[in-house]
């Protein structure tokens, strides 16, 4: 059956037999009303069963530029400076005879290179001024009968005119284009089979019915093949953002190691988002350059908890009964209310702790943060982590480099570094460099043990491994993406060309 | 925090020879890292806690430590030099504390006094806040005659020629005209009084916060011999930046001499005090945190490698002694992990995670999923926005008057407030897009923030979805059985409604409501021409929002 031929195939074939020639594919494509393109695919496919033999040619065809279609209602510049010379009665001073040209002064040294070189006009100094002499009766130009032709719509250009073609290309008044023309025809040996393969006729089913089912008609007929080899066109139905796909990954990757997803608000009062961390109220973190705040309709909030608020502040001030020494420094229920944009998602691990004191506990959230930046291609004011905690009895550092190994192996990346950092809320507190794939070493995230001044105004007795990673980084990794306003990148046209996969 | 050292003096300060390689690899261990070398000239970005480390000088003494090659706690002899500070009344509310110190016999070269600058100037912006808590102000120790007095004064009355200048200027004049006036004079400028320093011969030291006399308060190279005085709110600040930044020139070869200072209630301060302090630490709870079983020895020399003196006491304690100069050390805690840095980060080795639990998504996830796969499935490509936005895009193009939450910090107009609706962000992305491909049916899930006086953070954050169709013609019937579909997989069958309503966002006639049993939950309609042309949009466009709850119960 497979000898059979396509319906496309049977009319452009058929086409072929009736001119009897070597055709171009356009040519075709006109007279059975084809898009060119698909025409050539079915010659290809054609080609490939060894009937027809295509022909590749490049066509050079010319075109006049703007300047030289100019050129064309006015003049060349040069056979205007001969007519004011000649005008002015064969000999004028270079200004004069420009003036009486109707030249564009911005063409005047064109003018009169070319004027010189065509051998219509002489140049001499006299007095320190120019004078041309004309040399000629009538200015001959080959160059304008170039112009002339191509303006009436001819791709070419006579041979004889071809130093001055070459002339005119260099003066950019005419372009050229490079077009591949594919011209088809049947190969004559095959002849006889095409012939043979076209008085078939159209033979088998085309569309398969609930009738022909039923009839069961199907059974002594053959179906009707179509061109199943061509690349199908590219279509837009709904899917998911790339970057929520990623974020998706990255959720069941953590569901997987045990973690359970929590949330916090977008808008929090620094206490949830600094002082229940042991940052301190006077930190730079809170200043105006470096964290939104939220001045309207409402620049407070207010204390849900005072009983915890209490041993927040006394943590602050002395370290309350955690054996800290504090920051020796008053504190505000001001600064305590003041609302932010919350600057990273470690206020949503407070959140979690107050609800859940007692281990074992693992909590991840994938959200975004805010931090007052200019947009550029390296800073957004908005980026999303991907943060966690563990709470359990007898947890250690160790135990802390155990997960971040595990939970960067979960999202492919095998080999780790571990340097000492610093966070207020976490002491000892790690930074995690990974060997990525495409980038070489990068920072991850940091991470550590939160510090009793965090965790004891909660009554929580437990250790917490507190953990962070740049989500952002590793998506615009594996994404090639380099600007970070790709992330939320707003062109429809990226989206629908872009997926994630892993 | 970026130092910048001389390669050959930080190798110098070292003592010892060391490969780049060597000291890259240290100093990753001991917090820093090297930013970049260029030349004779390396950047080392030091943590924020470790104002020790601001300097050449404290990178050295960390780094000789670490290696071995001058472990344990850095002692630095200080010789009473009975010289007086006498600190007059009327300062307590201004800026009431000080402490002083001298170092003599300092080495001092163009190169040398840029550095004692630079940590000068790190210390006062991070550790006193600007100069807030603390400001450092040197001296040529010879000009001076003691005691020097630190008192409050009339402004107008306050006359010197501030560093950098050639004439003498009053307190007001310094304010207005001296750019470290304009920069920091809001420290003091709201008091009657201000704190000046000066010495027994009517000499003015300097205006702290703000400046030094441009007489006593200039180094050259010819200075050996420096006072070193910090004021500031905070007298614990004050004191940890004086050590810090003696210390420092210690390193340099100084040898540090104490002056007294009086206070106006009687009390005395003998500054600089190294007299290390104590804490006493369990091994059982340094080993249960690090998650080793190190004996006693093994953890005094770790803490030996990274400055601190450590001695046993009782077999089960160890007694440690923290240095002056490091202001990072509030609990046991942070001795630990200088323990941890001390046995070497490289030498720690992950263990396997213990901890047993189930690990699930938010409810409210798995409902923005759930929505998410029903839109993608009636054919809408999912977008991403950011949550922040302009008001001009949410109210002004809106026709709107909603409240919003606004910051009142923005960087930059278009990323000022919260959205407080996804439509206007819909209707802005397909602005931006009309060169795409037609029809366009785009969708995105995602949070709102809408202002609520009733909530701990004024702000009532609602999980949200919005659709939106746009194309040569639209069809309002087509979107309402989509969002049927939408609302009925979601378990909602029987408990939607759609009531018409007069709303600006749409044509008049076309527009309604979405009620979850009778409660308000959305709505949907055809874009009304005005808003699309506020946009600039060229084609029609229906669409619909609906809020979502923050459990899978539609009744919360």
């Amino acid at each position: 059956m497979s000898e059979q031929l396509t319906e496309g195939q049977r009319t452009v074939l058929r086409e072929l037999m009736n001119l009897g020639q070597r055709v171009p594919a356009s040519q075709l494509a006109n007279n059975l009303n084809q898009g060119e393109e698909r025409v050539i695919s079915i010659l290809n496919s054609l080609a490939s069963r060894s009937l027809v033999q295509i022909h590749t040619r490049e066509i050079v065809s010319h075109s006049l530029t703007n300047e030289g279609l100019g050129y064309v209602e006015s003049g060349l510049p040069e056979v205007l400076l001969f007519s004011g010379v000649k005008v002015l009665g064969g000999k004028a001073t270079f200004d004069d005879a420009v003036a009486h040209s109707g030249l564009d002064p911005n063409t005047k040294g064109i003018a009169m290179n070319w004027a010189r070189k065509n051998g219509w006009v002489q140049i001499s100094k006299e007095d320190g001024t120019t004078v041309l002499r004309s040399l000629v009766d009538t200015p001959e130009s080959e160059m304008s009968d170039v112009l002339e032709q191509l303006s009436t719509g001819k791709e070419s250009v006579s041979t004889t005119h071809t130093e001055s073609l070459k002339q005119a290309l260099e003066r950019k008044l005419v372009s050229e284009v490079v077009t591949k023309k594919f011209e088809a025809e049947i190969i004559g040996a095959k002849l006889g089979e095409v012939d043979q393969l076209l008085s078939v006729g159209v033979k088998g089913l085309g569309d398969l019915t609930p009738e022909i089912l039923s009839s069961g008609a199907w059974k002594k007929e053959s179906f009707r093949p179509y061109n199943v080899d061509i690349q199908p066109a590219y279509a837009n139905y709904g899917k998911k953002h790339p970057y929520a796909e990623f974020n998706d990954w990255l959720r069941e990757i953590m569901v997987g190691l045990g973690f359970t997803e929590w949330f916090g608000p977008y808008v929090e009062t620094e206490f949830w988002g600094h002082d229940t961390l042991f940052v301190p109220q006077d930190h730079v973190a809170r200043e105006v350059q470096d964290q939104f705040r939220v001045a309207a309709p409402y620049d407070h909030g207010f204390i849900m908890d005072r009983k915890y608020y209490k041993a927040v502040k006394a943590v602050h001030e002395n370290g309350g009964d955690t054996g800290s020494k504090g920051w020796d420094w008053p504190y505000s229920e001001e600064v305590a209310t003041r609302l932010c944009l919350r600057p990273h998602t470690t206020p949503v691990s407070m959140r979690f702790l107050y609800e859940h004191r007692e281990g074992p506990q693992k909590m991840f959230i994938i959200d975004r943060n805010f931090r007052s930046e200019t947009l550029s291609a390296t800073h957004g004011q908005e980026f999303d982590q991907c943060e966690g905690i563990i709470m359990d009895k007898g947890l250690s550092l160790r135990d802390l480099l155990g997960y971040l190994t595990s939970i960067c192996k979960g999202v492919g990346i095998e080999k780790l570094k571990f340097k000492p950092g610093q966070f207020p809320f976490t002491e000892p507190s790690v930074e995690t460099f990974g060997k990525h794939e495409k980038l070489g070493w990068i920072e991850l995230g940091g991470s550590g043990i939160f510090r009793p001044e965090v965790t004891r105004p909660l009554g929580i007795k437990e250790t917490v491994l507190a953990w962070g990673l740049g989500s952002g980084r590793l998506y615009m990794a594996a994404m090639g993406i380099n600007d970070i306003r790709d992330l939320f990148s707003r062109d429809l046209n990226w989206l629908r060309r872009s997926h994630f996969v892993r | 925090m970026i130092v910048e050292c001389r390669i050959d003096d930080l190798l110098s300060l070292i003592g010892k020879k060391l490969s780049m390689k060597k000291l890259e690899d240290t100093l990753f261990l001991v917090k820093a890292e090297i930013e970049k070398i260029e030349g004779n000239i390396i950047e080392i970005e030091v943590n924020p806690d470790r104002q020790d480390m601001l300097s050449t000088e404290g990178i050295a003494r960390v780094v000789r430590a670490f290696l071995r090659f001058e472990s344990g706690l850095k002692k630095y002899p200080v010789k009473k030099s009975g010289k007086q500070i006498i600190v007059k009344p009327g300062l307590n509310k201004i800026r009431p504390f000080i402490c002083c110190s001298i170092i003599k016999g300092i080495p001092s070269d163009d190169e040398l006094i840029k550095e004692y600058m630079h940590l000068q100037d790190a210390l006062t912006s991070t550790h006193g806040r600007n100069r807030k808590k603390a400001s450092i102000g040197l001296y040529v120790y010879d000009d001076l005659e003691f005691p020097v007095f630190y008192g409050p004064q009339i402004p107008e009355k306050i006359k010197f020629v501030p560093l950098g200048y050639e004439i003498e200027m009053d307190g007001p004049t310094i304010m207005k005209d001296h750019e470290k006036g304009v920069e920091f004079g809001p420290i003091i400028q709201a008091h009657k009084k201000w704190p000046l320093l000066y010495d027994s011969k009517d000499q003015v030291l300097s205006l702290p916060p703000i400046i030094n006399s441009n007489y006593l308060g200039r180094m050259t190279t010819e200075t050996r011999n420096l006072f070193v005085e910090v004021t500031g709110t905070h007298l614990l600040t004050v004191h940890q930046a004086l050590n810090i930044i003696t210390a420092s020139l210690a390193e340099r070869g100084g040898k540090v001499e104490s002056v007294t200072v009086e206070y106006p209630d009687g009390t005395t301060d003998e500054t600089p005090d190294f007299r290390p302090e104590n804490m006493t630490i369990d091994v059982v709870d340094i080993n249960a945190m690090i998650g080793l079983d190190l004996t006693g020895n093994e953890i005094i020399q770790a803490l030996e490698r990274t400055g601190f003196g450590a001695k046993l006491v009782k077999v089960k304690q160890v007694q440690v002694l923290i240095p002056k100069y490091r202001m990072d050390i509030l609990h046991p805690v942070d001795v630990i992990e200088d323990i941890a840095i001390g046995y070497g980060f490289d030498n720690l080795l992950p263990a396997m995670p213990q901890t047993m639990t189930l690990g699930k998504v938010n409810p409210v996830t798995r409902l923005k999923n759930k929505v998410r796969d029903l839109m993608v499935g009636m054919g809408y490509h999912e977008v991403m926005n950011y949550i922040m936005s302009s008001p001009e895009l949410l109210n002004d193009r809106m026709l709107r008057d909603r409240p919003v939450v606004t910051t009142g910090n923005p960087k930059s107009r278009n990323y000022s407030v919260l959205r407080n609706s996804l439509l206007p962000i819909l209707l802005d992305f397909i602005s931006q897009n009309q060169h795409a491909d037609y029809p366009q049916k785009i969708f995105e899930v995602g949070d709102i923030a809408i202002p609520d006086e009733s909530k701990e953070t004024r702000v009532d954050q609602v999980p949200s979805v919005c659709g939106l169709l746009t194309d040569v013609r639209v069809n309002i019937t087509k979107l309402m059985a989509e969002i049927g579909f939408l609302l009925r997989n979601l378990g909602l069958d029987e408990h939607f409604t759609f009531e018409s309503e007069v709303n600006s966002d749409f044509i008049q006639g076309r527009s309604a409501n979405i009620k979850i049993d009778g409660e308000q939950r959305g709505f949907f309609g055809e874009i009304s021409p005005e808003i699309l042309s506020n946009f600039g949009i060229g084609y029609p466009v229906v669409a619909f929002e609906i809020f979502l709850p923050r459990s899978t119960d539609w009744t919360h």
